[in-house]
């Protein structure tokens, strides 16, 4: 696929053509079909999409952590600062997680060693990268916790003795230890209460300008996608069908998955007496339907869907879309 | 026109169409590309056929027991493969022989620790509480001496024959079943088809028997043939220091002891006992390690 | 005769921990009428799951009556109140660990018509057991599947299919679809609607997700560490919401929208503990406009305007 190149210049990360299956004696699981994605310095992209739909795949293989020996790096690069992870040696990869690439996901009681303390954890990753002595790290992660809001006399604490919200947070101290200039954050706020999780996200907000820091969000969530993101990747069935920022797809969307996933979502404002959900089922990643994958599901399907994956189309500098609807026209076929 | 197409009002003819997916397969598939599971099963079938047909394989009276002093310690050849005892006996047939005690006694005695020790840990696990605390510490009791020692202790007080060396043995076993059983239990008590169950108005046997025990087979099946091997050892010990089975009956430990003065010139009289316990003991354990494997959900898709 | 169908009165469930007693539901009141939607929201700590359990008994309260068809159930012997399991069932949260991995989907659906023995037939227990599937939309091909061959939205099916096994008048739905992804939550939730109208059910909806709840529920109640602090119809509660903590909560929900986004109220700290709670009110430490007397006594549930009940000193005057 040719990407448009805007602007290569100091992009933080660059996936190009990634593919990445996992392969068991049974079967092949295609679990990331040709991504391309690029996250500008400073930029904030969202990875929208349902369960299964490679979201997390494609994170892990930023870091080089796709679990083998199923996991397969099939094709592609990804260009972190301009340099290829999927060519880097241990050593070299060792170097780079925690201090250029931190990520945190899902779930911070497990996220977090049950016997080290708090203070211990941040400045761990500190003592690695930094070269510093451990009473300096310890410094250092004291001033973490109370960027993030936890007051630094409870370094000494176990994970044990804090909430839900607050490890979190600890988490988030760990990952930005040593200002990383990507952050990856996997549903980071999924298992928090709402009102914890106005927190967080504000919290992520306020420290990504303080230290400048490219991102890439992935959720479920479009409200937090509004929340936090400047731009926007739609995934499903391990392809990116749209992409745009903010204004292309909250206002401007193309893609019939797109509008099914807006569609699908309770809307406070307005009680509808239905909801409309998206027909069918998410497809079998073993077994992905001919042609376009959404197909089966599309209100809009036509012949060429079934038969062939539709190209990539760009509908302006920041817009691009996979389906058949925009071969001829730039115009909303929705 | 008429419809001739008859309709299935019958249960049996719905699952005639709608075939049920065994679970058997499943795991039988899961267990059959560990292969050392199944050189351990193998190998445990093997014996346990040399054990029903042992009469047919080699005479007990003849060979086994009787005594034929011309014929001692004489190395393993065409006549005796295995060689014969300090008595004139054929080791091979000793062996084959033995095999019948060391597997009724173990299995029989992992059956009663099953059955007593089984019933108490999942009543424990199931109300918790105070009966927990109460048959739990009961068993404490009991684990606070080791396997042998109680098993001596009965053994010593009751006479040692067939019927109280497998209560004894069964016994010093029932605790340890008692805690595998009652961990399962509490494990799958505290999933939600459990309360489920309850919701839909299931009683509390009925909880027990449908919902709780058969998802607990999976830990028992494992610690069942890993048990039956310490009890294989077990008896082999207790023979071994006398107090098991006494001769002239053919038991591997009591083969070892009496073997042991002559160890140094001919040691394929107690080889070929050593060599049948680790043989029955390691078939066993691989058994053991290819069911949990095979049985352990995590490690499916 | 009247048309409500369930009253629960000062419902309270304490469990004894080694620091004191934990006051999970600590008096709780409301009522809901044949037919409509009760929603019960609230966060993590509230004690909305402990409730449903407890208005099921399936954890025996602590203190205070169920009235369920005019018959209190908390005061049903343990036989009478197996019976009356008929008319009150529950939805789980977690489709996986909600289905008893061995058993086939034919096999959990029927399980209650046989335990409370409604169709001795065998034939005819399985036709119903279709009948349900079908009203359900699992097609008929799945009845010998395991749980684990399915996905999550199919195996929420199993279980709303099994809970109206029975012809229950009264289900909780306790998360039905919090584990489902969205496209699938908008099916189930349909789903659920559709059948309520069809069987005349009435519903108590349990779910943290305000969005969801706005569209499923006619009134909606909030928890705060085990008291029932507002409670309203849906409309009035999201276009009028009183209690401070009512009005954190729907400004914390994240709007999927890039304009005209509304502002959000950001609560202080964190939640307090639920054990040996004080008599005060329990939102005070966190609350934007607490005033002395907040910090004295508790608040009690107050009619503001008709159906609408606010428990604070401050704005239920």
């Amino acid at each position: 696929m040719d990407i448009k190149k805007v602007n290569i210049e100091g992009n933080t990360l660059e996936i190009r053509n990634l593919v990445i299956e996992y392969v068991s004696d049974d079967e092949v699981v295609k679990a990331v079909n040709n991504v391309n994605i690029i996250i500008g310095s400073g930029k904030t992209l969202g990875l929208v999409g349902e369960t299964g739909a490679g979201k997390t795949t494609t994170a892990l293989s930023i870091l080089n952590l796709v679990p083998g020996p199923q996991g397969k790096i099939v094709s592609g690069e990804v260009l972190l600062e301009g340099k290829n992870v999927l060519t880097m040696s241990e050593h070299e990869l060792e170097e780079l997680r925690g201090d250029k690439v931190a990520m945190i996901f899902q779930d911070p009681m497990t996220s977090l060693n049950p016997v080290l303390t708090v203070g211990d954890q941040i400045a761990e990753g500190l003592e690695i990268h930094r070269k510093i002595s451990k009473k300096e790290a310890l410094k250092q992660a004291k001033e973490m916790l109370e960027l993030v809001g936890i007051p630094a006399d409870r370094a000494g604490e176990y994970p044990y003795q804090f909430s839900g919200g607050m490890k979190q947070r600890v988490v988030i101290a760990i990952a930005l230890a040593c200002s990383p200039d990507l952050l990856i954050a996997d549903e980071p706020t999924t298992a928090l209460d709402v009102t914890i999780q106005a927190q967080v996200l504000l919290l992520i907000n306020k420290l990504k300008k303080k230290y400048h820091m490219s991102m890439l969000m992935i959720t479920h969530d479009l409200g937090i996608v509004a929340e936090v993101c400047d731009e926007v990747s739609v995934v499903y069935a391990g392809h990116i069908i749209e992409h745009g920022t903010l204004e292309d797809i909250f206002d401007n969307l193309r893609h019939p998955y797109t509008k099914g996933l807006f569609d699908a979502l309770p809307n406070i404002e307005a009680r509808r007496s239905e909801l409309k959900p998206i027909k069918g089922l998410m497809p079998d990643p073993t077994n992905l339907p001919s042609g376009c994958p959404f197909h089966p599901r599309c209100d809009y399907v036509m012949d060429v869907c079934t038969k062939v994956l539709p190209e990539n189309k760009w509908l302006s500098d920041t817009h691009r879309v996979q389906c058949h609807l925009y071969k001829d026209t730039n115009n909303s076929m929705l | 026109m008429e419809d001739t197409a008859k309709k299935i009002t019958t249960k049996k003819e719905f699952f005639k169409q709608y075939k049920k997916k065994s679970r058997l397969q499943e795991i039988w598939k899961m267990f059959l590309k560990n292969k050392l599971a199944v050189i351990g099963l193998i190998i445990f079938i093997i014996i346990v056929l040399v054990a029903i047909t042992a009469p047919l394989i080699a005479n007990y009276d003849n060979e086994a027991i009787k005594i034929n002093v011309p014929n001692r310690l004489k190395s393993p050849n065409s006549e005796h493969i295995l060689g014969t005892d300090e008595l004139g006996r054929d080791i091979f047939a000793r062996i084959v022989h033995g095999s019948r005690i060391s597997l009724i006694v173990g299995l029989s005695s992992v059956a009663v620790a099953l059955f007593i020790g089984g019933a108490f840990g999942a009543i424990a696990g199931f109300f918790g509480g105070t009966v927990d605390n109460i048959i739990m510490r009961c068993m404490d009791v009991f684990l606070c001496l080791p396997d042998v020692l109680l098993a001596l202790a009965i053994l010593a007080a009751f006479g040692t024959n067939l019927v109280n060396m497998t209560i004894a043995i069964g016994l010093s076993f029932t605790p340890k079943f008692s805690r595998v059983v009652r961990s399962a239990v509490m494990t799958v008590r505290g999933i939600e088809y459990v309360e489920a169950a309850r919701a839909i108005g299931a009683t509390n046997v009925q909880i027990i028997t449908k919902h709780i025990l058969i998802n607990c087979i999976g830990p028992i099946i494992v610690q069942v043939t890993l048990y039956v091997a310490s009890a294989i050892l077990t008896i082999s010990s207790l023979s071994f220091i006398g107090l098991g089975i006494q001769a002239p009956i053919p038991e591997w430990g009591n083969m070892l002891a009496s073997g042991r003065a002559f160890m140094r010139d001919h040691a394929y009289i107690v080889m070929a006992p050593g060599l049948a316990i680790f043989i029955t003991i390691l078939s066993l354990n691989l058994l053991g390690d290819g069911l949990r494997d095979a049985l352990d959900p995590r490690l499916k898709q | 005769m009247s048309n409500t169908l369930l009253e629960v009165k000062d419902l309270k469930k304490y469990y004894k921990v080694p620091k004191g007693m934990l006051h999970a539901v600590d008096g709780v009141s409301f009522s809901i009428e044949k037919g409509k939607t009760l929603g019960v929201v609230g966060e993590s700590g509230c004690g909305k799951t402990t409730l449903g359990r407890a208005i099921l008994r399936l954890v025996e309260p602590t203190s205070g009556s169920v009235i369920f068809d005019d018959i209190d159930v908390i005061k049903l012997n343990r036989k009478k109140m197996r019976d009356m399991r008929k008319d009150m069932q529950l939805i789980f949260q977690d489709p996986f660990s909600s289905l008893n991995p061995r058993k086939t989907i034919a096999q959990t659906i029927e399980e209650p018509i046989v335990l409370a023995n409604m169709i001795p037939n065998k034939d005819e227990r399985f036709m119903r057991v279709l009948e349900l599937m079908k009203t359900v939309g699992l097609a008929e091909r799945l009845i010998n599947t395991f749980p684990h061959e399915l996905d999550g939205g199919r195996r929420q099916r199993i279980g709303i299919a099994r809970a109206l096994a029975m012809n229950p008048k009264f289900i909780i739905c306790d998360e039905p679809v919090s584990a489902l992804d969205v496209s699938i939550q908008a099916q189930i939730l349909n789903l659920m609607k559709k059948i309520q109208r069809e069987m005349g059910l009435t519903y108590i909806f349990i779910t943290h997700d305000l969005s969801v709840v706005n569209h499923f529920s006619d009134d909606i109640a909030v928890m705060y560490l085990g008291r029932l602090i507002e409670k309203a119809p849906s409309e009035t509660l999201f276009l009028n919401p009183v209690h401070p903590y009512t009005k954190a909560l729907l400004s914390a929900i994240p709007v999927p929208r890039i304009h005209n986004r509304p502002q959000r109220i950001l609560l202080r700290g964190e939640i307090t503990s639920p054990i040996n709670p004080e008599p005060v009110c329990r939102f005070v430490n966190r609350c934007n406009y607490a005033e002395p007397i907040c910090s004295k006594e508790e608040p009690i549930l107050r009619e503001i305007e008709p159906n609408h009940f606010v428990a604070c000193h401050i704005f239920a005057k």
